[in-house]
């Protein structure tokens, strides 16, 4: 069995979200079978500069095929059509000239599997929102198993997609939420699906003294593990944090991890340490009391899963769907949605050793349930067998014609994503009918 | 502080949640969104301003109730010089100019009679103009009257909101500090001395002249015994060193264990050294403020002499704890120098230069919170 795992970036130095998490499954698969990775020569998720050279090359035992970019990110062409798609009547024409201008435009890559798809079981794609999967996944969509990694974002309000989500032969979706949001967006109910997520590789004796040492940590504190970032939440969170250390009664620390694109505030009990390697990452959450989780946009939150790995609780963010109802399948974690409540919680975990310990527990459990690797493998491999044993019935949409394209009749995207149901999957079901948690 | 009440051995995340909010709520207040803030003002209106029913949605009901003002079409007429002789017959009209003369002269002069009417006519004029533009502006600026009354309202129902809140966070502090205080009390008086088995034979009969073998106090004389109380300076009857140090402990635990900065080691708090960075070592406070304990580091030493520069002096009971320690005093100049001019003479804490005397710089503290 050979697989192609198809990403718009890999390496081992490319630490983003869905980049990491193709990584992980790719080296995981190729125990137990050929895998192939097909992707571009960018590194740079802005400019998708080629900065790699083309050609094959093996990464942690894994065949890496690279496929230069055609053009740069354009990021004034690229922020008007996302303006234009997002907030203002647009045609489907509008929807793929955004999808050109964002990138990486990588029409060897698609050449590629569309003349070499018969030689793969599975096209593994990656991120439903780039060039690659889209155009990718129409060229083998007989083989072709979708990673949608999606956010609650806009983007899933572009109606390109829809049909992506309903052509492709299976979709491993990251949390029920996410699932139900295609589902309601698509209606793709009928293609194969199973929440799946990813696991990660938790070392089993972090050494929490070592980091306390090494980095001069003394006393308790919370961790934010990530891009300090506003779209992350951390602007909100520095707010709260600061005004949590106002009342006398806290004695918890705050020590970010990853680097920074905001300013950090000047407070003695708020310390940024840079990007850190895993096994200092690891050292820190588990010397940490809790980690903090403040993104309001995410499909799954690998670093949360770490953190329940290691057995500390999360506070997460309230309004991302995903963020709570990972907390709530999981009992492992609290969330907030205000000043008040992100004061109470923080205390709540800080205060109430009992409580602290509870939602480890349960987070390393929940964790050793879904997302360890075991589990993961199985998953996949259930759902190669599945679609094996499936015949493909479904026909490719075809793309609009020159008039269709035209035709300004699509709504804004963000009017779409608003008209979505929201709110946590609290009662999730797997592929074998048993509760989530 | 109430705990959460969460007994069972499993824990429900969303059960704990509804008790966080609830608990959110009993301490600040409802939390009211600006919706429920103007139906709480409109409500308020109706009882203020008219008990027999105001409705609630006052600016909307009095804009219905009062519609863009259009002046009135007032019946007026137009007075010229030649309206008494106008027909709509040409001929009639043409006779009556021609015989115009001939009324002047037999009958009456009807032109005293024109002007006046024409004056009249166009007095009436202006008058319904101007009064259509006084009836506007009134009316605008009773709306404006409305809309400052009801945001004032608004904004009143805010403030009260606000008020409220306030209270009973006062009311929540009160409490609290009342708490801490009862337990410092309690605390301070259950804790008592007991010497130890060694001590207990031999210190009633201890010669004064032994006092300096014995970890002194600088609230005590150096010719004292050491079974004299301290309490003649505001200590506490049967108080002995034990006792003494035991307390100091305990403030500092209340303190917070120590200086924020060093436990998180921020680049802006003086960085220990090397040999301090073990946890189990004790927060660096702890050894700048109590030099008798540690021998100094020039880190703490420095920190000593920044703390004596802005720390009120009080020399006479710092000198003594300072001869109560010549060892110290000779290997570290620097140290025992800062705590000749700086360290303040607190009966209670006496020998570190971390006190309450010295705001914001206690010691090792550089960032005190």
């Amino acid at each position: 069995m050979k697989v192609a795992v198809v990403v718009q970036r890999y390496g081992p130095s490319i630490n983003g979200g869905a980049e990491l998490h193709a990584r992980y499954i790719a080296q995981r698969l190729a125990r137990h079978g050929e895998v192939e990775v097909l992707t571009t020569c960018a590194t740079d998720y802005v400019t998708w500069r080629n900065e790699l050279p083309a050609g094959i090359e093996q990464v942690n035992g894994v065949a890496v095929r690279r496929f230069p970019v055609k053009h740069e990110r354009d990021p004034r062409l690229f922020g008007r059509r996302q303006e234009r798609v997002f907030a203002h009547r647009h045609s489907i024409g509008d929807e793929l000239d955004w999808l050109d201008a964002e990138g990486p435009t990588s029409p060897a890559l698609v050449d590629h599997i569309t003349r070499h798809a018969s030689e793969y079981a599975f096209c593994l794609f990656f991120s439903y929102r780039y060039y690659h999967a889209f155009y990718g996944a129409r060229a083998a969509a007989d083989r072709a198993i979708l990673v949608p990694t999606a956010e609650r974002d806009a983007t899933i309000g572009l109606s390109i997609f829809h049909p992506l989500f309903r052509n492709v032969r299976a979709v491993m979706y990251n949390s029920p939420e996410e699932r139900a949001m295609i589902h309601a967006v698509s209606g793709n109910e009928a293609v194969a699906g199973v929440v799946v997520g990813v696991g990660s590789d938790v070392p089993s004796n972090p050494q929490p003294g070592r980091f306390r040492q090494k980095y001069n940590i003394r006393g308790p504190f919370a961790v934010y593990v990530g891009r300090i970032d506003e779209n992350k939440g951390c602007q909100e969170l520095f707010e709260f944090f600061e005004d949590y250390l106002r009342d006398s009664y806290g004695k918890l620390s705050l020590v970010l991890i990853g680097n920074s694109l905001l300013p950090i505030p000047q407070h003695p009990r708020i310390r940024h340490l840079g990007f850190l390697n895993d096994t200092d990452k690891f050292d820190a959450m588990a010397a940490a009391e809790l980690l903090f989780m403040p993104s309001y946009y995410e499909s799954l939150s690998m670093v949360a899963l770490e953190a329940w790995a290691l057995g500390r609780p999360v506070l997460a963010n309230g309004r991302c769907d995903v963020l709570k109802g990972q907390c709530i399948r999981s009992n492992a974690g609290l969330y907030y949605e205000t000043l008040q409540e992100f004061v109470e919680t923080l205390k709540a975990i800080e205060q109430n050793r009992w409580l602290s310990g509870t939602l480890g527990r349960n987070g390393r459990q929940f964790f050793r349930e879904h997302y360890d690797w075991p589990v993961i493998e199985r998953k996949y491999l259930d759902m190669f067998d599945r679609v094996r044993n499936t015949p493909a019935t479904r026909v490719v949409e075809p793309l609009p014609g020159w008039f269709e394209r035209r035709r300004e009749d699509l709504p804004p995207a963000e009017d779409v994503l608003a008209r979505l149901a929201a709110g946590p999957v609290t009662v999730a079901r797997q592929s074998d009918g048993r509760r989530w948690a | 502080m109430p705990e959460f009440n969460v007994r069972s051995d499993s824990v429900n995340v969303e059960h704990i949640m509804e008790q966080i909010r609830a608990r959110v709520r009993e301490k600040r207040g409802v939390d009211y969104t600006e919706e429920q803030i103007r139906e709480l003002a409109a409500v308020k209106l109706e009882k203020f301003l008219d008990p027999k029913g105001v409705r609630s949605d006052l600016l909307d009901q009095f804009r219905k109730a009062m519609p863009a003002y259009e002046p009135p079409v007032l019946p007026n007429y137009s007075f010229e010089s030649d309206t008494l002789f106008e027909s709509h017959r040409g001929i009639i009209r043409l006779f009556r100019k021609l015989f115009h003369p001939l009324l002047k002269l037999f009958l009456f002069n009807p032109n005293p009679l024109i002007r006046a009417l024409n004056i009249q006519a166009r007095l009436n004029t202006v008058y319904a103009e101007r009064e259509a533009q006084r009836e506007s502006a009134r009316r605008a600026m009773d709306q404006l009257y409305y809309e400052l009354i009801h945001n004032l309202v608004v904004e009143l129902t805010r403030t009260g909101i606000e008020v409220k809140n306030l209270k009973m966070r006062a009311e929540s502090l009160a409490s609290r500090l009342e708490f801490n205080e009862r337990r410092a009390r309690a605390l301070e008086s259950a804790v008592v001395y007991r010497p130890s088995d060694e001590e207990r034979p031999t210190r009633p009969l201890q010669p004064a002249a032994a006092a300096p073998m014995q970890p002194p106090s600088a609230t005590q004389q150096p010719s004292a015994p050491l079974a004299q109380p301290t309490h003649t300076q505001g200590g506490i009857p049967g108080e002995g060193p034990g006792q003494r140090s035991r307390r100091r402990r305990r403030r500092r635990g209340r303190r917070g264990g120590g200086s924020v900065a060093a436990q998180v080691g921020s680049p802006a708090a003086p960085q220990p050294a090397a040999g301090s960075l073990d946890s189990s070592a004790g927060p660096p406070v702890a050894a700048a403020s109590d030099h008798a304990a540690a021998p100094a580091s020039s880190t703490f030493a420095s920190d000593a002499h920044v703390d004596a520069s802005a720390g009120p002096a009080s020399a006479a009971a710092d000198h003594m704890a300072a001869s109560a320690r010549p060892a110290f005093a000779a290997s570290d100049p620097t140290a025992a120098s800062a705590r000749q001019a700086g360290a303040g003479a607190d009966d209670e804490e006496d020998d570190g230069p971390d006190h309450d005397g010295a705001p914001g710089t206690g010691g090792g503290e550089p960032h005190g919170q």
